[in-house]
């Protein structure tokens, strides 16, 4: 099945459904641990975000929503690439933390992409789509703010701030 | 000294230790005129000598049974003395004192490797070669920790190259990066060296035959992410945050480690206070970890009920962090002669209290979880270590310490406030799983018994030292015993930041050990063994099997095989 090609809905419409459950896959692109110990955290009994329908899957192909982790380097860029690729549409990406959201402390190191934006470009010149990215920063995330993202991505809460693209100018 | 070397600098009047002045006499007399320099500061002793010597040097000392490989740093002073450095730091364990043999490494000179008689320095070397090019005689070379589409004769920590420079030099392509690994023929679905749950993309190779492992091979340093170079762009102060970002488990022993290497190189006087917020924070670390470790033990063993109580457990934990430092995690206290924030009073009895329900919670917990008969039967004879290859390898912190060797930082090379309180380094002589794990659960208990005196000690005063210069090319040593064992940076400072940063996690000697702890275990074992050197969960991802009698090769996600083995290739 082509995957690209098989959604043609209006994510809403997806939303809606969506609403019941949301199944998730972690995936690391290098990050130190401090989210993802708190992923787990929000999976484990004191958040048990398992209680609104939010599963994490052993597979991209049963996720609807990714949640990314990491500044993404260099050596993990090909099986991020795929592990999206992989994901079924609507792609539905949440990215965690300062160094996903922006490269953190790494954004200008030579061997990181700095975070989902330099991804993002890596994504459009594979022709992979994604169709709707929330990011939440922190470091590490709160749990709390992980939940609040996914319910602003479900579009179930409105988002803090909007997100801005600044590029730095040379000198 | 009175063996004629003129250039030896007078060492009366400074502390000495029995063990280490034999070392040093042994250096002295395998060596000879090949001897450049010999100083002594603090608790280290610094011997520098000729690259043609260096060899002669470990041999004569490496056998000592108390010489213990803690690091080496390689560093380039092209622009200072026009060479390039290895610092090779040797522990002497119970008299707390490093020697350390420098040794200057000319361009296009080769250095013999010690990595047959210092088993552990087998990276370092492969490292040393990946990030400066210098190279190692008598043993083969490949690439350890740099992509394999990495340019030749690109060497990142170099001096003359900057970190632009390298990202226009180096463009990685994307599909000689999809075969890395052979991925592409090995997997078709692609669940990539990536796991649910949780864990930093790591990879291991087992071979096995029917259901024993016999091989295993470690594919790693997907998290490379040029730190030490970032490092020496920054100013002291704000290296503290980025080496804490190192890892966000044990992120505050990083930044203590780097902190006490610049404080001893610079001749930095910590408040007492300080050391006590940083001794208690560090405990407060020790905590979360273990109950992680804990947790996601007994996650591979497939008893999730025992990882869901553990996580339960650990959110109190949480919640003492918030309280002591205003951050669950990732605490940016930390400043180079002291902390940036000190303890709330207000906050200490809410403290206590947690740490009462802790103490409760946690040995219920374990008392169930841990003689749960199949769990027991998981653990106890899984994974052997022996003492000796233990000793070997130069193992660090729970993993030694279930081999029946008591080396703990905190006691042998003591620092921070650890020197006021009275705790056991919990040792296990069986080398198995069991071990291993009984260490770290006993740890918890002393963990929670020396915040407890730490807080009932805790002195008053600043939290931070009054003013410092900084002095270019200063050699500092800081170590700090971390959840999983010994983290040591190495400073050679610069005039505004450090001029060389060497970090060496304790996963990263941990790790050369594991394929003689997989050695012979059943498959299913295989995930716990390797988790249970508690690779800062990184590495426990995922495993590519290759079947010696089939010949075939599958990826399996490790947690698979942890429940049910794999029956043929």
């Amino acid at each position: 099945m082509d995957l690209d090609n098989a959604f043609n809905g209006s994510l809403e419409e997806v939303f809606s459904k969506l609403k019941r459950s949301v199944w998730v896959f972690h995936l690391n692109t290098g990050s130190c641990n401090g989210c993802d110990i708190e992923v787990l955290d929000v999976l484990t009994p004191y958040f048990d975000v398992e209680r609104f329908g939010i599963k994490l899957v052993g597979s991209p192909r049963h996720a609807d929503l990714m949640l990314l982790t990491g500044p993404v380097t260099l050596k993990t860029l090909s099986k991020v690439l795929k592990a999206i690729k992989a994901m079924p549409r609507p792609r539905l990406v949440l990215v965690l933390g300062s160094c996903g959201v922006g490269g953190g402390i790494w954004f200008n190191t030579y061997s990181t992409l700095g975070g989902y934006s330099g991804l993002e470009e890596v994504l459009k010149e594979a022709g992979v789509e994604v169709d709707k990215v929330v990011y939440v920063p922190g470091c590490p995330v709160r749990p709390e703010a992980i939940i609040y993202g996914v319910a602003v991505l479900l579009g179930l809460l409105q988002p803090k701030v909007r997100h801005r693209r600044v590029m730095a100018v040379e000198g | 000294m009175s063996r004629g070397f003129s250039h030896v600098e007078d060492l009366k009047g400074v502390p000495r230790g029995p063990r280490s002045d034999a070392v040093l006499s042994r250096v002295l007399s395998a060596c000879g005129d090949s001897i450049l320099n010999v100083s002594r500061r603090g608790t280290t002793i610094r011997v520098a000598l000729k690259a043609e010597c260096f060899r002669k040097a470990v041999e004569s000392i490496y056998s000592e049974h108390d010489l213990y490989f803690r690091t080496m740093a390689a560093s380039d002073e092209r622009l200072k003395d026009g060479v390039y450095k290895l610092y090779y730091v040797l522990g002497i364990d119970g008299e707390g004192t490093n020697v350390v043999l420098e040794v200057p490494a000319p361009e296009g000179v080769e250095i013999s490797t010690v990595s047959d008689l210092f088993r552990a320095s087998d990276w370092y070397e492969l490292e040393a070669k990946d990030l400066f090019g210098i190279n190692f005689s008598g043993r083969s070379l490949r690439r350890l920790v740099l992509p394999e589409d990495w340019p030749e004769n690109l060497y990142p920590l170099r001096k003359d190259i900057s970190a632009d420079e390298i990202k226009s030099l180096y463009q990685p392509q994307m599909i000689s990066q999809i075969a890395e690994l052979g991925v592409e023929e090995v997997v078709r679905v692609p669940i990539g060296p990536y796991h649910p749950a949780l864990h930093e993309p790591e990879y291991f190779e087992l071979y096995v035959r029917g259901e024993k492992v016999v091989d295993a091979r470690y594919v790693g340093f997907m998290v490379h992410r040029g730190i030490e170079k970032l490092a020496e762009s920054m100013k002291y102060d704000q290296v503290p945050f980025l080496a804490e970002r190192i890892c966000g488990i044990c992120g505050f022993v990083h930044s203590t480690s780097y902190v006490q290497a610049v404080e001893e190189a610079l001749g930095i006087e910590v408040p007492e206070r300080a050391q006590f917020v940083r001794s208690i924070v560090l405990e407060v670390e020790r905590l979360h970890s273990h109950l992680l470790w804990i947790g996601v033990a007994l996650h591979l063993l497939g008893y999730d009920t025992g990882f869901m109580h553990a996580w339960r457990i650990r959110e109190k934990i949480m919640v003492l962090a918030e309280l002591l430092t205003g951050s669950r995690k990732t605490y940016g206290i930390n400043l180079v002669g002291g902390v940036k924030k000190d303890v709330n009073q207000d906050k200490v009895p809410k403290v206590r209290e947690v740490l009462e329900q802790l103490k409760k919670e946690f040995s219920e917990f374990v008392g169930i979880a841990i003689s749960v008969p199949q769990v027991m039967a998981r653990l106890r004879g899984t994974g052997l270590l022996p003492r000796g290859e233990a000793r070997a390898y130069a193992l660090v912190g729970p993993t030694v310490r279930g081999s029946g060797l008591a080396r703990d930082v905190r006691k042998d090379y003591t620092y921070a406030a650890y020197h006021y309180v009275s705790f056991k380094v919990p040792v296990y002589s069986e080398g198995d799983n069991l071990a291993r794990t009984l260490v770290r659960v006993d740890e918890v208990f002393e963990s929670i018994s020396i915040i407890e005196q730490l807080l009932d000690m805790l002195p008053g005063g600043s939290v931070m030292a009054e003013g410092w210069e900084t002095q270019p090319m200063k050699l500092g040593i800081g170590a700090v015993e971390a959840p999983r064992g010994e983290v040591i940076h190495v400073v050679v400072t610069g005039d505004y930041s450090p001029y060389r940063w060497r970090v060496r996690a304790p996963t990263y000697q941990n790790l050369q050990a594991v394929p003689t702890m997989l050695r012979g275990v059943d498959l299913a074992d295989a995930p716990l063994t390797i988790a249970s050197i508690d690779p800062c969960f990184s590495c426990t991802d995922r495993a590519l099997i290759i079947n010696l009698r089939s010949g075939s090769v599958k990826a399996v996600p490790i947690e698979v095989i942890s429940r049910r083995g794999v029956r043929s290739g």
